[in-house]
């Protein structure tokens, strides 16, 4: 069927919030039917928020043909772009790109597009008219809007009224074959402007600055720095402190953000969002989960998502509102990362129990809108006086902090009648209005209290005065005398357990100010856990909406009780009252939900435990393993040995970024690893430097072993990388894809689960260039043959006894290693021989035509194309390799770098910039890491780690390594490990392909066989000929334009430019500029010669891009590779317009996308693009494919186009059919 | 030709009858199931056979909550058993920690 909906670009002022905060330039879609209500109702109300200013939900069914007519009031052109949608790339795409003609609307005017919604799903839409990263640019300023693809037959009804919707963020959605649910469109935006009542920026009440830039939610945000006012202004209870009652109800009342409502075990579907511009958020919502991948029941739980700019996820909570227990109250729903949840990024899922038909009010006198049954499930209860309902039944105080819980406070109060009635019949601690437990399950207990101690990060005497951690009480005498080390806090649970925590908080009430903070009373604390199920009432130990307040005063205890009813992934657990205050302090920690009838024990001894970051588990169905839990930090505010902050903010109480980063509190900075003779390549040298105090995970050669991935603080993405091992990527499904590489947002848990093939020193590392640096990495350490502090599994042969020493520190670097001697472990006997000679040599690289280039380029090349590179015949490009699936890879590098080409020679690199700088000299050795490829991690991974040998070479030195392809893996990224700081963001990287066994690999213009390169033609008796397009992202990169002057990206890149206050916003991990292939079309050099914003992809007034213009004919079975092997943390989102793919490449269940989300430094991605060249309906034009990332990362270059031509090309031969 | 089905045995048939005989002699013995499906794993008394439902007296499962009762399992839905005859290997016992 056609769906119609005339959509308008409007400028309209938006009020994001009751106390008059607005961004007086906002511009947002609307439909033609609401244009002039909203513009009136604006123009009545300039300080309140107007229900009808939010982004603009439109919906439609799958199989329907979509109509816009999409009308232009903005100053100049603009448009609309679907993503997820097929549509005819020339008039329907909503940009200007490439040789397409423009499917833009100028000003005023009007312009159709046609969309085919051929599958369920979020249908993301915003402009590329205007894609300026400052506050002029269109979509930072609100100019987004979803189209909500629902599945065939289904209508939709106003949640409060049950009458017709033509748009809105929520609805009801029916269908006749399927159960009704809530849909909840979230969408996230940032960096938008805001001022305040009084036209200005606004000023942090405590700190004296400028607050945070904009984080909220679908317009609106709810700061703590408002609410705080209030309480500083006496309006609201004076004897609050502020983070504590951020979301409190009972003080406030409700928040201006989304508070979206249902009744118990209601379906829902979140419909998550990200319509910002820069960066990568969590999205938690409380006491729930659900499938990472809606349509692939095999899929892993989560209970946290991180989302990056301009991607999108379909959130389905298991057993609907209120999750398996049915749980009533306020399910707080927010960005983890504290700096964004403090500037207000959060809303709350409200659960009802009772019929709301209008007649209730809330607590505080504010009516409640009535919220619709949904019609296919039972009615709920009317309320009545005795049985009034959530919230009507809580003792609380408006205007006063919400009441504490009812049984759970060691010597507090009983029930009131009114909370006898609403509890269930066997109401007890932690567990008073629902039972979690579902029935009488095996119960374990654990007193756990919170302390403050100092903790000693390294071995410089890196320490943290005010470190606050989880210890349990039977822990305490030997933590706080020095007996036992501070450890993360990781409980190991049996699956079906209820679980009884004892809370007691033990921290001192005030945390002191110093150069990171300002003093803050944080007087009352709790333990919020994620995943199990509780009472959200009473024991989510946070203080939400109009819920108790479950968190308890210093020397309290409290009980908790949760539930584990299947076995889960390691489970995060923190306090939810003052954590942007003190989490990085080391308030965090996890359980594991390990396999029913799993004994835990103590890896070292033998003896039963239930607690620690390092267990071997054993079990009597499933193999033993070790398990691991590793929780990255950042924010982490140390001192050095002599009391000097270490990177601090440039003011106490500033979120900008303070501190540094460690795992599980520890690091273990490179800049102390240099050794006696200064060389960056024994950095991770165990013979050189002696172990790394971080973590050091213990096995015998072949055990299996689960990593539990967390991150315990506080705001960043950062990229687990683990060296010579891989996991598939969705634990429990078999389908998923091999991966060595995890992205990591605050709150999100991962279980890795592998076998540890030989024994020697893996590395893992969060491998961006900044965290490595300052030590977040350490080693996983297989033995092959017995040692005394490391038990055997019960079920594995013995080891054999010791014969040989084991290895220590020298202070010299190791001997060589001798790939030749080993083969790799999954080798099988007659593989194919595939032999490269690589060789490792500076270089210019000119990055496009406006003279934009790197003159201290270091590139890998194959040795035959080092003379054409050298003299200019060639301009290079990443070395890609490719090997089929069985074969014996060896690539022989041989390095040929010289001391006089690095830019730095005397040791300090001042841009791109990291924290904690210092002397670390340029290497003149290097090095080849591939991941994901089969090898002897002793001789071949490309790294000097620990006690392996030295797999670098110097200066004329060579070594050849041997890869096996064990399978089609797909895309492996390839780096040096010699010097991550001076090497990698000048070009040192690749990517190897692992294709299908009897591929040949030909180029795409001459069809002759080739060995290298990024475009080809890949030939498969079996498969159909097929195009392969390699897409190597990377950032932090060092360029000088055409007259040698230093380009200081991202700002030098801002169109039109750059205010002088937004200098301040980059971070060090945005510096550097950006593109793909040693490429980048920076938008700012066309700007210059024409700057009319809306021309600036237009290949008809500027030509083609630098970046790879790939090509192909409608249909062609294209491929795409994609990698960002290079360097920095600042996660990307990949995009390819009018294309899509499955987000599972191996699962054909797995849903459809058209984006690759939170790219960063190590992801690998392949990318079979559905229908081919030109999507399912083999459209031919120009496709761009770019970054989602409107800051900083499309300005900067981070874009290209697939041109898919109608006719036969000269230079194109067509694949054979 | 012409095929009387109702005499007909097919490989299946025989397959399936074997598989009902062998858990017919099980009968009051331990067996371990393995299931692609929901919940997994059974552990219990096998207590009866209807027709091709084999009637189970549940001790162990994944989930506490679904233990000690009745359940039917058909052996299509059966990827991996044991049944614990006399003299042969026994089923580990399995016990929750507490």
């Amino acid at each position: 069927m056609i769906r119609r909906y005339h959509v308008v670009a409007i400028p309209i002022r938006i009020v994001v919030n009751n106390f008059g905060d607005h961004n007086p330039d906002g511009r947002m879609y609307v439909l033609k039917e609401n244009e002039s209500t909203v513009k009136e109702l604006v123009r009545k109300n300039p300080f309140t928020p107007v229900e009808l200013v939010q982004p603009l939900t439109i919906r439609a069914n799958e199989g329907d043909i979509v109509e816009i007519l999409f009308e232009n009031q903005l100053p100049i052109a603009a448009g609309m772009h679907f993503q997820e949608a097929d549509y005819n790339v020339l008039t329907s795409d909503g940009a200007n790109v490439g040789l397409n003609p423009s499917s833009l609307a100028d000003s005023g005017d009007t312009i159709f597009y046609r969309i085919n919604a051929a599958t369920e799903g979020i249908y993301y839409f915003t402009d590329l008219g205007n894609v300026s990263s400052t506050e002029d640019g269109f979509s930072l300023q609100g100019l987004y809007g979803a189209l909500l693809v629902e599945k065939r037959g289904s209508w939709w009804t106003d949640p409060v009224t049950g009458g017709k919707l033509n748009s809105g963020a929520f609805a009801d959605i029916h269908n006749p074959f399927l159960p009704s649910f809530r849909e909840y469109a979230w969408f996230f935006g940032d960096e938008m402007e805001v001022d305040d009542l009084t036209g200005n920026r606004p000023i942090h009440p405590v700190t004296g600055q400028d607050v945070d830039s904009f984080h909220g939610v679908n317009y609106r945000i709810e700061p703590l720095y408002n609410r705080k006012r209030l309480i500083e202004e006496g309006v609201v209870n004076p004897d609050l402190d502020g983070e504590e009652v951020h979301h409190d109800s009972w003080v406030f009342g409700d928040p201006a953000t989304p508070i979206m409502r249902g009744y118990r075990n209601d379906p829902a579907m979140f419909r998550l969002i990200h319509a910002g511009v820069k960066e990568t958020h969590t999205w938690h919502y409380h006491l729930h989960e659900w499938l990472k991948d809606n349509s692939n029941i095999h899929s892993e739980l989560l209970d946290v998502q991180a989302i990056s700019p301009q991607s999108h996820y379909n959130v389905q909570p298991l057993y609907g509102l209120g999750s398996l227990h049915g749980a009533i109250g306020d399910v707080i729903v927010h960005c983890h990362l504290y700096p964004h949840f403090e500037a207000g990024m959060w809303g709350i899922n409200r659960i009802f129990d009772t019929l709301q038909d209008g007649s209730q009010c809330y607590p505080n006198g504010m009516p409640i809108a009535p919220l619709q049954p949904l019609p296919d499930r039972p009615c709920p209860p009317r309320p009545t006086k005795e049985k009034p309902g959530f919230p009507n039944f809580i003792p609380g105080k408006v205007g006063c902090k919400a009441p504490r819980p009812p049984l759970g406070i060691v010597g507090g109060r009983e029930m009131t009648e009114l909370e006898r009635n609403a509890a269930v019949p066997n109401a007890r601690p932690g567990a008073v209005f629902v039972d979690a437990c579902l029935g009488n399950p095996v119960v374990l207990e654990f007193d756990v209290s919170i302390i403050e101690m100092p903790l000693v990060y390294n071995k410089q005497g890196w320490n943290d005065p005010k470190g606050r951690f989880f210890v349990l009480d039977k822990d305490l005498d030997d933590v706080l005398s020095g007996r036992k080390e501070p450890e993360p806090l990781v409980l190991q649970i049996e699956a079906g357990s209820c679980i009884r925590i004892n809370f007691t908080n033990r921290a001192p009430h005030v945390l002191d100010g110093d150069a990171f903070q300002l003093v803050t009373r944080t007087y009352e604390t709790g333990l919020h856990t994620h995943f199990v199920k509780f009472d959200i009432l009473v024991s989510d130990a946070s203080n939400v909406g109009w819920n108790y307040d479950s968190s308890v005063l210093p020397g309290e205890t409290i009980r908790y009780e949760w539930f584990a009813e299947t076995e889960l992934k390691a489970f995060f657990f923190h306090d939810h009252l003052f954590p942007a205050a003190y989490q990085q302090h080391g308030v965090f920690g996890a359980g594991v939900v390990q396999p029913r009838f799993s004994k835990f024990l103590d890896s070292r001894t033998g003896e039963e435990t239930d607690r620690g970051t390092q267990v071997t588990v054993t079990n009597p169905i499933i193999p033993d393993f070790r398990d691991f839990a590793l929780f990255v930090q950042d924010f982490t505010l140390l001192f050095d040995k002599d009391g000097c902050p270490i990177e601090p903010p440039d003011f106490p109480g500033s979120s900008d970024d303070p501190g540094i980063f460690a795992v599980n509190y520890k690091n273990e900075p490179l800049q102390f690893r240099l050794g006696k003779e200064c060389d960056p390549a024994y950095s991770f040298s165990s013979f050189v430097n002696g172990d790394p105090v971080t973590p050091i995970l213990k096995a015998y050669e072949g055990d299996p072993i689960r990593i539990r991935l967390l991150q315990g603080a506080h705001e960043e993405s950062h990229s687990f990388n683990l060296h010579g091992l891989k996991w598939k990527s969705e634990h429990p499904d078999n389908d998923s894809v091999l991966r060595d590489q995890q992205h990591i947002g605050i709150a999100e848990s991962y279980t890795l689960e592998m076998d540890i093939p030989s024994a020697g020193d893996y590395l893992w590392a969060f491998e961006d260039e900044e965290d490595v640096w300052n030590g977040t990495w350490g080693l996983i350490r297989a033995f092959d043959q017995q040692v005394r502090d490391l038990i055997p599994l019960s079920d594995r042969p013995l080891p054999p006894m010791r014969t040989k020493p084991l290895p220590k520190k020298t202070g010299k670097p190791p001997a060589p290693a001798d790939p030749q001697s080993t083969l790799p472990p999954e080798l099988s006997h007659d593989a194919v021989l595939r032999s490269f000679n690589v060789v490792a040599f500076q270089t210019p690289i000119v990055y496009n035509s406006f003279g934009d280039h790197d003159p201290f380029g270091i590139i890998f090349a194959l040795e035959e194309d080092v003379e054409d590179i050298l003299n200019g015949k060639k301009n290079p490009e990443p070395l890609v390799l490719r090997g089929n699936s069985g074969d014996l890879v060896e690539v022989t590098l041989t390095s040929r770098l010289q001391f006089d080409l690095f830019p730095f020679p005397d040791g300090i690199h001042p841009y791109p910039p990291v924290k904690e700088q210092a002397f670390y000299p340029p290497s003149l050795r290097i090095s080849l890491h591939p991941s994901l490829l089969d090898y002897d991690i002793t001789t071949s991974s490309g790294d000097t780690v620990g006690f392996n040998p030295d797999q670098t070479v110097g200066p004329g030195e060579t070594i050849t390594y041997r890869w096996h392809v064990q399978e089609n893996v797909g895309t492996c990224a390839m780096w040096d490990m010699a010097d991550l700081r001076n090497h990698r963001s000048f070009g040192t990287f690749g990517a190897f392909i692992a294709e299908s066994r009897f591929t040949t690999y030909h180029d795409p213009t001459t069809l002759e066989p080739v060995e290298t390169g990024t475009n080809v033609i890949l030939k498969n008796p079996l498969l159909p000929d097929t195009r392969e397009f390699v897409l190597i992202m990377h950032d932090g990169v060092r360029l000088v334009d055409k007259h040698g002057q230093l380009i200081v990206d991202p700002m030098a890149g801002v169109i039109p430019a750059a205010e002088a206050e937004e200098e301040d916003i980059v971070d060090t991990y945005d510096n550097g500029s950006r593109g793909f292939n040693y490429r980048t079309e920076r938008l700012i050099n066309r700007f210059r010669e024409r700057p009319v914003l809306s021309d600036l992809f237009s290949s008809k007034v500027f030509g083609d891009p630098a970046t790879p213009v790939f090509e192909a004919y409608p249909g062609d079975p294209v491929t795409i590779r994609l990698t960002d092997p290079s360097e920095r943390r600042r996660a990307h989102t990949f995009h390819i317009h009018g294309h899509s793919w499955k987000f599972n490449p191996v699962d054909v269940f797995s849903r459809s996308v058209s984006f690759v989300g939170h790219m960063v430094p190590g992801s690998t991605d392949d990318l079979f693009l559905i229908g081919g060249a030109g999507g399912l309906f083999n459209y031919p034009g120009d496709y761009m494919y770019r970054s989602g990332n409107i800051r900083w990362d499309i300005e900067q270059g981070m874009w290209g186009i697939i041109r898919v031509h109608a006719d036969i090309q000269a230079h194109l031969p067509l694949l054979e059919e | 030709m012409h095929n009387n089905f109702s005499t007909f045995r097919s490989i299946n048939a025989i397959h399936d009858a074997a598989l009902e005989d062998h858990f017919r002699e099980g009968i009051g013995f331990k067996v371990f199931i393995l299931t692609p499906s929901y919940p997994f794993m059974l552990i219990g008394q096998i207590v009866s056979l209807i027709e091709d439902h084999i009637e189970l007296m549940v001790e162990t499962t994944h989930f506490a909550q679904l233990e000690n009762r009745t359940w039917l399992v058909h052996i299509h839905n059966i990827e991996v058993f044991y049944i614990e005859f006399p003299g042969g290997p026994r089923i580990p016992a399995l016990n929750d920690m507490a």
